[in-house]
């Protein structure tokens, strides 16, 4: 009757699937780190850039002030500019302790006066009076940090300018600067070790709540279907309400089914009970006649028991098929045909025409056929034997079917002229083996199962009165969609 | 007779061209046929290295040593010159702000062996020049033609005896010539930095008692041993104190008021194909071993704190200013500077007729 678990042979293959699935637990780590070593991998750089930063900042200003200490000291020397380079300006830049030092002094005047004539060239940006640039350039085969002076001569008797060039190479730089960075680095490593560390347990103590309704659940007894009453976070709550549902649908189901068996067991019986008083009867009769007769009636019986016995499977069937076939697209009118015609012959043996007729030309909707075809069975056949069960000779005996259509419906209209429903059972018929008049035969699995396979479709069934007696079905499908 | 003209100038021209260094002079080591060789460029005397020299040669049957010695300045000039097809292993000189200048200027390459890591800090520069001793500047004076009974024991007695025998004195003064010697040169800019007024004030003094100036510690000394002169100011400790040991009526007097600190260094120059074996030697000079015999055969004060008592340890009491070996000492080599301090030099010594 449900949708079956797929079937695990063994332990081991469950195990198996366990292995293969998702972890939640695993992916939330996951994400946690690839968030993480994003912020570690732009926290890292923006530390390289910085480290350079800084540690060029700090010995720029060392050489700066070296630079000014030399500019300081710009002397003329019998009318020509000469430099007397104080002691200060070398013991400031050996504060880098491994650094070697270039320099040069040129005057626009004189040319070159002190220091390294290989080293020269202009800064790269444009030069400015009386301003100090620096900027990194390669000279005797180290990269080195050149501070740039050029100023306008101010002694008297002087013209022209004046150009200082102070380099130094960049260990002291580099050895701050992965200093600074390494600190940063083993800062940043703790963080993401600590966060990941969190992460984890956090991930343990988020998903918690989930493990204790798991362990709720495997606590019970195999029986038990009363709701989940412990307390869970809002994030699980959904989730229990569903467990819950879904468990009183379960035990709804299993009432049903219960009934179901009961009833069936009970519906079984009956006729069986009157076709062994009909064999002891037969077996009692002593002429040949009589036996004969009753041997009929066992025969009608045994009809009806088979019937019974049909209506029974045909229901397990199309429960089943509601519950696992997926729908498809069904034209109503020739099926409601095919099973007008399947019927007419059996319906003009008690003298009751079937009519067929169409209000539209294609009347689509989707389905399953065969329990469409049960459905639409169902319910002619009782119209008929309702309508059989009038006393009246005198009037011609119909049952009308109508297949009609408007904006969001397609309708199938059973109309019989028979005995009809009292209001009070119109609302019962649909319960399973109910049946409003006893005397009158079949199995009455049938409204029941009506209603579950109007249901299924996404439809609705009503009763209503047919002028001046009778009953009037009608069922409705939505117009060409998926239920 | 044209052409042979032409011819002259020619021959000329290539002799103008072709740099002269003072190749200095040889000395061999070891035998000829050795399976490894080194070269080593050095200022320092013979007499003080051909010990060592000889010792590693016994821990190191396998090498002959071709000793080359010649001036700092001579010796900078070489390596400078020899950069691309360099002979050397090892080139050593009491010249430290020229050999800083040639690891400055990239002639050098580094060197480190579990020897060197164990110098203290102030004994090497980028792991490129390492000195092996440190020894005092002194003076000497011979105590048979001294005027004075008393020894002047520091710069301000100096003067003050000067002043006071100044007819005795009057020529008898040596001191390196800053022009040539390249040790004479750190040594006077070395004592202007140190005491600008007391400089200016024994300049003075010198240019007006007519001092005589040398190449070399050991021609003063020797000036001093025949009786040309009286006193030597600004001497290699080590070498006068070799002196001192063979000669009584020498005399060696370590100045009070600061003592100037020079160290002897070495490195292994760039593209040198014998920089092992140089390296080799130079551990040899910074190891226990050559250490303690620089101090047991009075060879050279070693750089390593001697241990034990020793003839040659300093009076403590004595402030001492160690020439530092780093970036410093450059400035010492600037063209303008060291233009004008010769100037000046020359000028206070009176040595030169064009400014007087």
């Amino acid at each position: 009757m449900w949708r079956r678990l797929p079937n695990y042979q063994s332990l081991t293959e469950e195990e198996q699937a366990l292995k293969q699935a998702p972890s939640l637990k695993v992916r939330f780590i996951l994400s946690g780190i690839g968030i993480i070593s994003i912020i570690a991998i732009i926290a890292i750089n923006l530390v390289f850039n910085y480290s350079q930063r800084m540690a060029d900042l700090s010995y720029d200003r060392l050489l700066r002030s070296a630079l000014l200490q030399m500019d300081e000291n710009v002397v003329l020397v019998r009318g020509e500019v000469s430099i007397d380079i104080p002691w200060s300006v070398f013991s400031t830049l050996a504060q880098a302790n491994d650094d070697r030092i270039f320099y040069r002094v040129d005057s626009s005047e004189n040319g070159f006066i002190t220091g390294y004539k290989e080293l020269s060239g202009e800064p790269p940006k444009p030069s400015k009076l009386g301003e100090v640039q620096f900027y990194n350039k390669t000279f005797s085969g180290e990269e080195i940090r050149v501070a740039w002076l050029e100023r306008g001569l101010t002694e008297a008797n002087s013209q022209g300018t004046i150009r200082i060039l102070l380099a130094q190479t960049r260990l002291a730089r580099e050895e701050m600067a992965s200093s600074i960075t390494t600190r940063a680095l083993q800062v940043v490593v703790l963080i993401v070790f600590v966060t990941i560390a969190l992460i984890t347990f956090g991930s343990h103590f988020v998903l918690r709540p989930l493990h204790r309704i798991e362990d709720v659940l495997e606590a019970r007894l195999p029986g038990d279907l009363t709701p989940i009453t412990i307390n869970t976070p809002k994030e699980t709550h959904h989730l229990k309400v569903s467990i819950n549902h879904f468990m009183a649908r379960l035990q709804r189901n299993l009432e049903q089914l219960e009934n179901y068996t009961a009833e069936s067991a009970h519906q079984l019986r009956t006729p069986l009970t009157s076709l062994k008083a009909l064999a002891e009867n037969a077996r009692d009769q002593t002429t040949p006649e009589r036996q004969k007769e009753a041997l009929e009636q066992i025969v009608l019986q045994s009809d009806k028991l088979s019937q019974t016995v049909t209506m029974l499977l045909n229901q397990a069937v199309v429960s089943h098929r509601l519950q696992t076939q997926d729908l498809i697209e069904i034209e109503m009118n020739s099926l409601v045909k095919q099973i007008c015609m399947d019927l007419a012959v059996a319906a003009l043996q008690q003298n009751i025409y079937l009519s067929f007729e169409s209000s539209t030309e294609r009347a689509i909707i989707f389905g399953d056929e065969f329990s469409l075809q049960q459905m639409l069975t169902n319910l002619i056949d009782n119209a008929i034997r309702y309508s059989r069960h009038v006393n009246d000779n005198e009037t011609s005996k119909s049952v009308d079917i109508h297949v009609f259509q408007n904006n969001t419906f397609i309708g199938v209209k059973i109309v019989d002229y028979g005995v009809g429903i009292s209001d009070d059972d119109k609302v019962k018929v649909f319960e399973r083996f109910y049946r409003g008049q006893y005397e009158i035969a079949g199995s009455g699995v049938g409204l029941a199962m009506v209603k579950d396979i109007v249901d299924r479709h996404g439809g609705t069934v009503s009763i209503l009165d047919t002028e001046p007696q009778g009953t009037t079905i009608e069922v409705l499908f939505p117009y060409g969609v998926h239920a | 007779m044209k052409s042979s003209i032409k011819e002259l100038l020619l021959l000329l021209a290539v002799c103008l061209m072709k740099p002269h260094f003072a190749m200095g002079e040889i000395y061999e080591f070891g035998e000829p046929d050795s399976l490894n060789h080194l070269t080593l460029y050095s200022s320092v005397d013979i007499k003080i290295l051909s010990p060592l020299i000889k010792h590693f040669i016994i821990l190191n049957p396998d090498m002959s040593i071709q000793y080359e010695q010649m001036s700092t300045v001579g010796l900078y000039e070489r390596v400078i010159a020899e950069k691309d097809h360099l002979k050397a292993g090892l080139v050593i000189s009491s010249a430290m702000d020229l050999q800083l200048k040639l690891v400055n200027d990239g002639f050098a390459q580094r060197y480190q062996s579990v020897t060197t890591d164990e110098l203290p800090a102030m004994a090497t520069w980028r792991n490129q020049v390492f000195a092996f001793s440190l020894e005092p500047i002194v003076m000497v004076a011979n105590r048979g033609l001294f005027p004075n009974s008393e020894f002047p024991t520091n710069r301000q007695e100096l003067l003050q005896t000067i002043r006071k025998y100044s007819n005795d004195i009057k020529g008898r003064i040596g001191t390196y010539d800053v022009r040539k010697g390249g040790v004479g040169y750190l040594l006077a800019s070395q004592d202007s930095r140190q005491a600008n007024t007391t400089w200016g004030r024994l300049l003075e003094a010198f240019g007006s008692h007519k001092v005589r100036t040398y190449c070399c510690t050991n021609e003063i000394i020797d000036d001093i041993e025949s009786g040309r002169i009286v006193l030597g100011y600004n001497l290699l400790g080590a070498n006068a104190y070799q002196r001192v040991l063979n000669n009584p009526w020498l005399i060696m007097l370590i100045p009070s008021d600061y003592t100037l600190m020079l160290m002897r260094v070495a490195l292994i120059p760039k593209n040198s194909k014998e920089a092992a074996n140089g390296g080799l030697f130079l551990d040899y000079l910074l190891s226990e071993q050559g250490q303690k015999m620089m101090q047991t055969e009075n060879l050279l004060y070693p750089i390593k704190e001697p241990t034990g008592k020793n003839v040659q340890s300093l009076n403590s009491s004595h402030p001492r200013r160690v020439i530092e070996l780093d970036q410093q000492l450059l400035l010492g080599r600037d063209f303008a500077k060291q233009k004008r301090f010769i100037e000046e030099w020359e000028y206070a010594l009176e040595l030169n007729p064009e400014l007087q």
